[in-house]
């Protein structure tokens, strides 16, 4: 399909259309943009100008001071570190278990296959509530409740992952593997060596999405740890300054620690987002 | 040969197999065998003794665990009913303006409404608690720059689930903007040619012609965008905890207190159930709803 420029929408009158468009999209970028741009200018606040009435929306002297207080209300260094090591775990984890699925699913022919790539996809829509409880107990049983690992261990594979990696695997043409086949390669070198750098953009948003989403992950972690506060994640520890959020005098403690807990997400997607526009548009022209 | 990638595939397959049977689909089976038993989560599965179909008729009785049920069953339909009114057309024209735009600003605009998609949702409660807050929070001052009063907001019974709906909104329809965005790019350029030289309006061409094949995108985004809503759990637990008077006691946050907090695992796992039939039944019924179309 043409998904260049010959497919939008023609224009009858260009000027007076485009300025009403531009407002319009201007005022819906704002809208969207808002809560996070008044959280970081909040975080930069001195107490007295978060009191102040009426409100003062740009600070005149931008202070540092309340990501200092976060430090001693939250263990951030620790936290911060926890929810690296969940997330990036977790992340190389679903990257092997996908790629190698995912190319299974893509390049061979076994009985039971369409079977079994659809049992597994529809775990992909059931809700994480479902198997909380069974899944709680599982876990604590085999000892692993209370612990990073008991964050990490359950979700090393996801459906997502390995229909993102099926897609994009489809489209290596079988060529280029067979002759390295004929070559005598493995089929776990085929897939390191000649597969994952064809689909490298893919496997490039699917490792953002994993680790952002593992980063941001909030119900599975505070169920498992049981309150042991050594292994929080960052979005949890950070739970505890909605106690501070009554009254103005500390809304710049609360919004730099908000902010921290945003900056290592948001980072990623400005650093990643090529890939991951890369693999929308590729999966929407292969269709 | 055949043999031999048989084998392979086996290998290929084994983790990921192992993992999801484990950990999503043998708990799925657990949570189903639960809802008819008497089990506290706090023993082993062991001593689960059957008791038949006693957690349904509990969770749909006249005592307090049935009206609390029915309450979180009832706020979770109007909260995802709201959530998929709201996303859906706010996802199509946002999914336009990005789209139909010739000059840079929509890039910028996708970039940011997805980037919110990203923040944690601590962060969304954290900031969107003050943001709602009745005397110093900035809506309000918004508010009152346009002479509207104070609203409640999240302290009141009636507008705390709406509230929580708007927070949900601003961090996802980004999420389904880039969805219409790949629906969008599939219409081929030449059918609005054709429909522009036959003196069809923008509006006739959205309606002929955008609206109908964008169906199975709308139906992928209703699906996508119920099941997200059935799982709104983070802003509940920090901001509302439920309340104002169990007016956003949504279900995953009640299965969760009574399934783990509370350790009352089969009635827990008996409302787990409860769900997953709604959500199968519901999207069987949109799916059923969108074919019937297909026919005419």
């Amino acid at each position: 399909m043409s998904a260049g420029s010959s497919s939008r929408l023609p224009r009858n009158c260009p000027s007076r259309r485009e300025a009403l468009l531009a407002t319009l999209m201007l005022a819906v970028a704002v809208t969207s943009a808002f809560p996070l741009v008044w959280m970081v200018l909040s975080s930069l606040k001195t107490p007295a100008e978060s009191m102040q009435v009426p409100p003062v929306w740009i600070p005149r002297a931008p202070s540092l001071d309340a990501y200092e207080k976060v430090s001693g209300v939250v263990n951030v260094g620790r936290s911060m570190w926890n929810s690296l090591v969940i997330a990036s775990i977790t992340t190389a984890g679903i990257l092997v278990t996908s790629m190698m699925a995912g190319y299974a699913f893509a390049k061979y022919h076994f009985p039971g296959r369409s079977l079994l790539f659809s049992v597994l996809i529809a775990t992909m829509f059931l809700p994480p509530i479902v198997t909380l409880i069974p899944l709680y107990r599982l876990v604590g049983s085999i000892g692993l409740n209370a612990s990073l690992a008991g964050i990490i261990v359950p979700n090393l594979a996801n459906a997502f992952g390995i229909f993102l990696m099926r897609q994009f695997i489809s489209g290596v043409p079988d060529d280029l593997i067979d002759a390295a086949r004929m070559d005598g390669a493995s089929e776990l070198l085929i897939l390191y060596k000649i597969v994952a750098p064809s689909v490298a953009p893919a496997i490039a948003a699917l490792a953002l999405f994993a680790f952002v989403y593992h980063w941001n992950s909030y119900l599975w972690p505070l169920t498992v740890l049981q309150g042991n506060a050594d292994a929080y994640p960052i979005v949890i520890s950070l739970s505890r300054l909605l106690s501070y959020n009554r009254g103005a005098v500390n809304t710049g403690l609360v919004m730099a620690g908000a902010t921290l807990a945003v900056l290592p997400p948001l980072i990623l997607f400005v650093l990643l987002q090529r890939f991951f526009v890369d693999s929308i548009v590729g999966s929407a022209i292969k269709g | 040969m055949i043999q031999r990638y048989r084998a392979s595939a086996g290998i290929m397959l084994a983790p990921a197999v192992t993992l999801i049977g484990i950990f999503i689909l043998l708990p799925m089976l657990l949570t189903i065998w639960l809802s008819f038993q008497d089990w506290s989560t706090q023993t082993p599965f062991s001593s689960a003794s059957f008791i038949g179909l006693d957690n349904f008729r509990e969770i749909f009785g006249p005592t307090s665990v049935g009206r609390d049920f029915k309450g979180a069953l009832t706020n979770t339909v109007i909260y995802t009913a709201l959530s998929v009114i709201l996303i859906l057309p706010l996802s199509v024209a946002f999914g336009l303006m990005v789209y139909q735009h010739d000059v840079a600003g929509g890039t910028a605009l996708r970039t940011v409404l997805f980037s919110t998609y990203m923040v944690p949702m601590i962060a969304v409660a954290l900031v969107w608690s003050k943001l709602y807050s009745p005397s110093e929070g900035p809506l309000n001052q918004m508010l009152g720059l346009f002479g509207i009063g104070p609203q409640p907001w999240l302290s009141s019974p009636r507008s705390a689930l709406i509230s929580i709906v708007f927070l949900n909104v601003w961090q996802q329809v980004g999420y389904f903007t880039v969805l219409a965005i790949a629906g969008l790019t599939q219409i081929s350029g030449s059918l609005y040619e054709a429909a522009k030289l036959d003196g069809a309006s923008r509006f006739e061409q959205f309606r002929f012609i955008t609206l109908p094949l964008m169906r199975r995108t709308l139906l992928f985004s209703a699906v996508i965008a119920i099941i997200n809503a059935v799982q709104v759990f983070e802003p509940v637990a920090l901001i509302t905890q439920g309340g104002p008077v169990g007016s956003t006691n949504v279900l995953t946050y009640h299965i969760r207190r009574v399934g783990i907090e509370r350790a009352q695992g089969g009635l827990g796992s008996a409302m787990a159930v409860m769900l997953m039939l709604s959500l199968i039944v519901v999207v069987c019924a949109l799916f059923a709803l969108a074919n019937r179309k297909d026919v005419e």
